[in-house]
């Protein structure tokens, strides 16, 4: 049943987001081909508007991204679609796993198509050498491979993306138990749980400062952290927004269990 | 076993009770006429027999178990408003009944749609909303389901379409299963019910078959009904 929901869900977040990726791919082509044309102030002025277009765009195929999942969400879950949504032989849990994982899909392409994008409209074997040299010095400043410093930057976004969408559905299904003012409530109780959660986060960092002095040092001074220091906040605040995440998925799956009350 | 069992069921919101300790039981095998006053409490005790409400107290058990997946394998239900997806079509409507639905019977709906006159290819948002009602209830219909549950398939449809509505229930649902239609316009109902229910102020004041009902009382339930409700 989880594959026949996604494949509902994925084609109803991805009919408008899509539209997103084909004009952005559109200006990331014409950026490239103004950037082409040599010598000309009119191409290049083109180009950094078709250039600011393309960026545009991939920012908001992932606003879209997000923002659709969420409308989904409520609309299938506490709208008139959830007349036939709670009435299909399919579990709570299965139904909210198929929406987590619909907006990790959308976010994941997003991000795959933001590269291709980037590519298409940047690519040059200087621009290629100097985002390698920079990779390079930080790989090794924190005495690493580049090939592991890129997994590292990539699982933290994840981590992050999968916590605003998370933390946007608890808030939902929060914020969907009272009678009245059911939209607010949502808004006010994703934003309450993403602000009560970022400052546990800094709560934890002064905690552990307290029995570390470079960490304390980095919260009480301007002083450059060493990299020790730097690569131990990364490995906590890796382990503090995957249990985040955990604990955010099973409130959500855990209320929804509980039954809706629809309109 | 029977089909449906409420053993003290109640229903509040914010405080203010819909439904006060409901004891009921609906056997396999009869038309039901859950009749009452807009406001009473009939879409309130269907929602929570779907599984779309969660009880204050008491419970609600289809076959013997909560509502779940297994009850909603076996419930047919048609809700008072148009659920389905605009941007689909109606094939894409019928393949996704097809898809979740193991009881439904894709030819049957197919042929009912074509006495609407409906292309397959057409788009909800291109449909009136009657017609759109039209449309969920060849979907329930075409299910093979053991307990179909129309909550006001008669409201705001002109008496034409009440005829069509009501011939597509007659001769749709799957033997030896129960059907509860809930509605306020009983005239229209009351040839074909084999019980009825009466509920007032979200409590059940009369459960009777209506033939019986018919004979004690020497009148037709239409007339029970404005009696009973009587402002």
């Amino acid at each position: 049943m989880l594959g026949k929901l996604l494949k509902y869900d994925l084609k109803w977040v991805y009919k408008v987001v899509v539209i997103f990726y084909i004009l952005a791919f559109i200006f990331s082509v014409f950026t490239r081909i103004c950037f082409s044309i040599e010598n000309s102030m009119l191409f290049n002025i083109i180009g950094q508007v078709m250039s600011g277009i393309t960026i545009s765009m991939l920012v908001s195929s992932l606003i879209n991204g997000f923002m659709r999942s969420w409308v989904r969400f409520v609309t299938n879950v506490y709208k008139d679609e959830s007349y036939l949504t709670h009435t299909l032989p399919v579990e709570k849990k299965t139904m909210y796993l198929s929406k987590v994982l619909t907006a990790i899909i959308c976010a994941f392409t997003t991000v795959i198509v933001a590269l291709v994008c980037i590519f298409i409209a940047y690519y040059s074997q200087t621009n290629m050498d100097f985002l390698k040299q920079s990779f390079e010095i930080v790989a090794n400043t924190y005495n690493t491979t580049i090939i592991n410093l890129v997994l590292v930057i990539s699982f933290v976004a994840f981590l992050e993306i999968l916590f605003i969408i998370l933390v946007g559905y608890v808030g939902i299904i929060i914020g969907h138990r009272s009678n009245k003012n059911k939209m607010v409530k949502s808004i006010i109780i994703g934003f309450a749980s993403y602000m009560a959660t970022s400052i546990l986060t800094l709560v934890l960092i002064y905690i552990a400062g307290l029995f570390n002095e470079n960490i304390m040092n980095i919260i009480n001074t301007t002083n450059m952290a060493n990299v020790e220091t730097i690569k131990c906040i990364m490995t906590a605040g890796i382990v503090i927004y995957s249990i985040y995440n955990i604990i955010y998925y099973l409130v959500g799956k855990k209320q929804l269990e509980k039954g809706v009350n629809v309109d | 076993m029977e089909l449906v069992e409420c053993k003290e069921l109640c229903k509040e919101f914010d405080g203010k009770p819909i439904l006060k300790n409901i004891n009921l039981t609906i056997p396999r095998g009869k038309i039901i006429g859950l009749l009452g006053k807009n406001g009473m409490g009939k879409s309130t005790l269907i929602k929570l027999m779907n599984d779309l409400l969660v009880p204050s107290s008491g419970e609600v058990l289809i076959n013997g178990s909560k509502p779940g997946v297994d009850s909603k394998k076996i419930i047919s239900y048609l809700p008072e408003r148009t659920y389905l997806d605009k941007s689909m079509t109606i094939a894409q409507v019928f393949k996704f009944f097809e898809e979740f639905y193991e009881n439904f019977n894709i030819e049957k709906a197919t042929k009912l749609l074509k006495d609407l006159d409906l292309e397959l290819n057409k788009k909800i948002s291109q449909m009136s909303k009657g017609m759109q009602e039209k449309l969920q209830l060849i979907l329930v219909m075409s299910r093979e389901a053991q307990l179909y549950i129309l909550d006001e398939p008669l409201g705001g449809v002109d008496p034409a379409t009440r005829d069509y509505i009501l011939d597509t229930i007659l001769s749709n649902f799957n033997e030896g299963a129960s059907v509860i239609i809930s509605t306020h316009l009983i005239a229209d109902i009351e040839r074909i019910l084999d019980e009825v229910i009466f509920i007032d102020k979200g409590e059940i004041v009369l459960t009777s078959p209506a033939d019986d009902l018919r004979k004690k009382e020497n009148a037709s339930i239409d007339e029970i009904f404005r009696r009973c409700f009587k402002c």
